[in-house]
């Protein structure tokens, strides 16, 4: 058969490229703020725009989104083109996809710092970039499956199989997370509430570690392992069941995220057992890919970009068989909200995502520019600065996680507890201060490769489109080896897709459905109301300054944290938490149960000045709340938006919102005057303290007034 | 004898898995007969397990012992037996004969109490039977392999690569085109390896496991789930609690407690205030957020009982949080003794009067000998 000639681009796969370098670059900068952050109060620098609570989210999102997720696009571009022996469907949907998602970046930059969030992690974008990220990713998905029929191929290689996985169930977990009512351009509530927005969060968050920092890059793995090494795939049969084993069994560990909270039972340990399960499925990328290796480990002693591969899927290894460990309900009791979680997440970042990039832009970037690597020994430095960078990271954080866990269940005999929170945090903060040193080094490391690539892309020229030839797809195909359902399945992309589709549903409609339609998974509590106005805007205002990255709202039913914060959360006491903000990490104390523990002055101070209340405390100061005023025009928009999505407010309350919003805070603005504060009503402060004083409230108003009569 | 191995491997992971699932039915039925930890269904379910493994232990061991048989008649035949075999028989079936009486010995020590010691120990038994079953399966292995690998072990020594090659079935790298699924993709090919066996296994092993997990929590209910572990919890803290203090000195409460002033005493009181008072009522007592503690004005009485009360249960509902899951009867009793003691000091910046003005028959307790003697 005659071959055809066609060109591969290698623009967008270098636009890609370069875009990982930048945004990563950024987020692991923005990242290190947040690290010093942790002990150093002052780097925060009392403006909204660079407190921890905005800076952590921007890390989160640049370095998922901007830096893996260009690094996927990188990846994808590159290896679906050679794979498919055809260039990409369309360059302008190419283009369109490139840009799109840079723009996307940008707007979540600048929207996550003015505080525009929906409070949920990872998935805190606003209402139009939602939008915007399902147009470009039905236009990644366009562009690809455009390809994949044009190919010249007719089976689809293993990293094609991931790919379409990824493609299909990533649209299908922010669809159903990104469900939220707006109330004005740049704000709106989810959709769900309390424990069924924490179900549907978790689903998603977890799944947005699965379909898009591991599936995607298993993928490309599969393609730049065996290019690099030039070893075939160790096993195709490993390879077919650990697709889709992995694919099916990964939606439903989602739960794990909740382990004791007010989710329902059956519901945890369902998380628990798909978990335990997840183990094999996941290392058998792991071993697939260790064991492509043999016969050529004695290249990976002087190549880098074997040496990275290497270290990131053993990174791979490591954080995928932690994490069902973490998922037994008596090591996540000890390890879940601590600096443990921390530590997990940064070994399969830093290491797998991190160090599979860098060894594909090292590999990359001198094949496109036709030149050799500027320098071995930079890269080689690189490895081991960025090695010792993880390795410094994640040690003092799995110290201090397990320490603070430890010595907030430590009781002393008497039966009280050993440790108040604050003292548990400052015996970590030289922890703190290790942790910070190791993500500098990382971050040296990744300058260093800068550095060299530039000089790379200096000494060589762009190969823009790269000639190829292949004879077109045979109609009849050639069956290598035995003939049977996955060599059917291999050849047929749309099936592949349906099949990949049905298997993600599965997990998720059993986990989700029942949730919702079984009234016994959420026993209503009769006293639990809705947020009065005020409340609501000073909700609004904890998650737009993004509290809920510090601080949980969710007592566990253990001793210690009954007796530290009050009694255990209930999941009735959720239903008009439009987001939930239980949140997953306890860098300060918990506050589902803060109201009425403290007076109104007492949060005025401590808000303004923390150290001034808990002296010692790394809170950031929020100043600027004493003097911003209540966005008061917003309040009838937002009750009229709560009561679409069910919240029981009377008809036509969003008449008389603002005027009950103004009484309670006079009446607040009155007691904050008889301990000697002066402030207006209308400020942001009084919201704040008008919030914090009611949560966790409602449930203590039934026994006690019982017990009153 | 692979095909011996996995034969044998079958049945029994078939076997433990069909007791797990009919141990527990019979043993519901069968009712308490004496009132002793045995009632438990879970200490039920772990003793008929280690029954269950026992058996395969004693049937499996007499495999082996045949099989030791066979192998040394061949040994026999083809070279004049070594004093190194009979070690390693005796080794074999000592390990073979005293396990399972160990076993046995730890399973009846159990039966007359429930905790969660026994728990462990039932549990340790199980994983050391299936130690002995693991160790006699790969004897029965290697015992049954053929002639050639006869040969091969009477090698001696050990290497990891070897090692790492076996448990992995690995084929050796130059053997690789005869698996070569002959496909390329963009210059990658694709090898039919076998997948590794402690791979599946390990597989396998863990969908065993959760199928046992949902069966414990959700269907035979023997799991505590969350809410009642917190119970079973705070029970437990209850009572060691209750013990301790009974014979602990520090047994004071709103009723007991009485006014120390030694310097010592008030010290120690002093350290906590500072801590954990002083943000609200400032360092010297004078108040700011909470009320001044200096003056002759009280909102909940002045009594070291009263402010022994005040900061162990708090008036919650006027900023005062209850200290006694923070600090021990003993230091809210010295607690109580330093606020008392800065009753009539005289702070920085003292705060407005609060409450009703209560004259004090004492005079200025900041004099310590005189309130001594009044004590």
């Amino acid at each position: 058969m005659q071959a055809e000639t066609f060109h591969y681009d290698n623009r967008i796969v270098k636009n890609f490229a370069f875009a990982t370098i930048l945004w990563g670059a950024v987020g692991m900068l923005v990242g290190l703020l947040a690290a010093v952050q942790m002990y150093l109060p002052a780097a925060n620098f009392n403006l909204p725009i660079t407190t921890f609570g905005r800076v952590r989210p921007l890390h989160t999102n640049a370095v998922i989104f901007a830096f893996v997720g260009n690094g996927i696009f990188m990846g994808v571009y590159y290896s679906l083109q050679r794979l498919c022996k055809a260039p990409m469907f369309s360059k302008t949907l190419s283009a369109i996809h490139f840009w799109g998602w840079q723009l996307i970046i940008v707007a979540a930059a600048v929207t996550l710092l003015a505080g525009y969030t929906t409070g949920k992690e990872y998935a805190e974008l606003e209402w139009p970039i939602d939008i915007a990220i399902t147009l470009v990713w039905v236009v990644f998905g366009v562009n690809m499956f455009g390809t994949i029929l044009q190919r010249r191929e007719k089976h689809l290689y293993v990293a094609i199989w991931f790919f379409i996985a990824t493609w299909i169930t990533v649209a299908m977990l922010h669809i159903v997370n990104s469900f939220e009512m707006p109330v004005s351009l740049f704000k709106s509530y989810s959709w769900y509430a309390g424990v069924q927005d924490a179900l549907v969060q978790w689903w998603y968050g977890h799944n947005a570690v699965a379909f898009f920092l591991t599936t995607p890059y298993l993928g490309i793995m599969y393609y730049f392992l065996p290019k690099a090494a030039n070893r075939p795939v160790y096993s195709y049969r490993l390879s077919i069941i650990h697709f889709w084993a992995l694919i099916f069994i990964y939606i439903w560990a989602g739960p794990h995220h909740l382990l004791y909270t007010a989710l329902p039972d059956w519901a945890q340990s369902l998380g628990v057992v798909f978990s335990v399960m997840l183990i094999a499925p996941s290392w058998g990328g792991m071993l697939n890919g260790l064991f492509t290796l043999r016969g050529a480990w004695d290249r990976v002693r002087e190549d880098p970009v074997l040496k990275f591969m290497v270290v990131a899927i053993t990174c791979y290894g490591m954080a995928t068989f932690e994490g069902p460990l973490l998922s037994l309900k008596s090591v996540n009791a000890i390890a879940h909200f601590s600096d443990w979680i921390i530590a997990h997440v940064h070994v399969g970042a830093l290491g797998w995502n991190g160090f599979l990039t860098f060894s594909i832009l090292y590999w990359l970037i001198p094949k496109i520019y036709r030149t050799p690597l500027y320098s071995l020994k930079l890269a080689g430095a690189h490895f081991w600065i960025g090695t010792i960078g993880i390795v410094l990271y994640a040690v003092p954080m799995y110290w201090a996680g397990f320490t603070q866990a430890m010595m907030w269940k430590q009781f002393t005999e008497e039966g009280t507890l050993a440790f108040q929170f604050l003292e548990t945090v400052t015996h970590i903060l030289p922890l703190y201060i290790l942790r910070s040193i190791g993500g500098l080094l990382y971050l040296i490391g990744m300058f260093i490769m800068i550095y060299n690539l530039a000089k790379t892309v200096k000494a060589g020229s762009l190969l823009a489109e790269e000639e190829a030839q292949a004879p077109p797809m045979a109609s009849q195909d050639t069956v290598y080896g035995k003939e049977y359902w996955h060599k059917w399945i291999e050849r047929k992309p749309v099936q592949m897709l349906v099949a990949s589709f049905v298997l993600v549903a599965i997990g998720g409609l059993l986990e989700l459905i029942p949730t919702f339609l079984i009234k016994s998974n959420v026993p209503t509590i009769a006293s639990v109301k809705p947020y009065t106005p005020l409340e609501l805007q000073g909700r609004d205002l904890y998650i737009s300054n993004g509290c809920y990255v510090c601080h949980s709202q969710m007592i566990r039913p253990f001793r210690d944290e009954v007796a530290r914060y009050g009694e255990y959360s209930k999941a009735g006491e959720f239903v008009y938490d439009h987001p939930f903000q239980w949140g997953s990490k306890r860098t300060g104390p918990d506050l589902a149960r803060i109201g009425n523990k403290y007076p109104d002055s007492w949060h005025y101070n401590h808000m303004l000045e923390p150290g001034s209340m808990s002296p010692g405390s790394v809170m950031p100061a929020y100043p600027w709340m004493l003097d911003a005023t209540i966005d008061t025009a917003s309040t009838p928009a937002k009750i009229r938006t709560m009561q679409k999505l069910g919240v029981p407010y009377p008809a036509g309350y969003d008449q008389v919102a603002n005027a009950d919003l103004m009484k309670q805070a006079e009446q607040i603005k009155g007691r904050l005057a008889a301990d000697k504060i002066k402030t207006p009503a209308n400020r942001e402060i009084i919201a704040m303290i008008a919030y914090l004083q009611r949560m966790g409230t409602d449930i203590k108003a039934l026994p006690s007034t019982a017990a009153a009569q | 004898m692979k095909s011996v191995c996995t034969k044998w491997k079958k049945p029994v992971v078939l076997f433990l898995m069909g007791l797990l699932l009919l141990v527990q039915t019979p043993l519901w039925a069968a009712g308490p007969p004496v009132p002793s930890e045995m009632k438990n269904p879970t200490a039920q379910l772990l003793v008929g397990i280690i029954v269950a493994l026992l058996l395969v232990i004693v049937l499996l061991a007499y495999v082996v012992t045949g099989a030791a048989e066979l192998y040394l008649e061949r040994y026999k035949e083809t070279k004049q037996s070594s004093g190194k075999i009979g070690v390693w028989l005796l080794l074999l079936t000592s390990s073979m004969m005293s396990v399972p009486a160990m076993a046995q010995d730890q399973s009846q020590a159990v039966v007359p109490e429930l905790s969660s010691t026994s728990l462990n120990t039932l549990i340790a038994v199980i994983i050391l039977e299936l130690c002995v079953i693991f160790y006699l399966l790969i004897n029965l292995r290697s015992l049954l392999s053929k002639d050639k690998e006869v040969v091969k072990s009477t090698k001696p020594s050990f290497s990891f690569a070897a090692w790492w090659d076996q448990i992995n079935r690995f084929r050796p790298v130059q053997e690789e085109a005869n698996i070569d699924l002959g496909h390329d993709y963009d210059g990658i090919r694709e090898l039919d390896n076998r997948l590794p066996p402690w791979w599946l296994y390990g597989f396998y092993a863990c969908i065993v496991f959760a199928g046992v997990y949902l069966w414990r929590y959700h269907v035979s209910h023997n799991g505590a789930l969350s809410a009642e572990e917190y119970q079973i919890a705070v029970t437990k803290a209850a009572e060691a609690k209750e013990a301790y203090l009974a014979k602990a000195a520090n047994k004071v409460d709103e009723t007991t407690v009485v006014y120390q002033s030694s310097s010592d005493y008030l010290a120690g009181g002093q350290k906590i205030f500072v801590t954990a008072c002083a943000p609200c009522h400032l360092a010297d007592g004078g108040g700011s957020v909470g009320p001044n503690l200096t003056d002759d004005y009280f909102l909940h009485g002045n009594d070291i009982k009263d402010i022994f009360k005040t900061i162990k249960y708090g008036y919650p509902e006027k900023g005062m949080k209850s200290w006694q899951d923070d600090y021990t009867p003993a230091q809210i009793a010295q607690l109580s003794s330093y606020v008392k003691s800065l009753h009539g000091t005289k702070p920085s910046k003292p705060k407005e009067p609060q409450g009703t003005l209560i004259e004090s028959k004492e005079p200025a307790a900041a004099d310590s000998s005189k309130v001594q003697s009044t004590l």
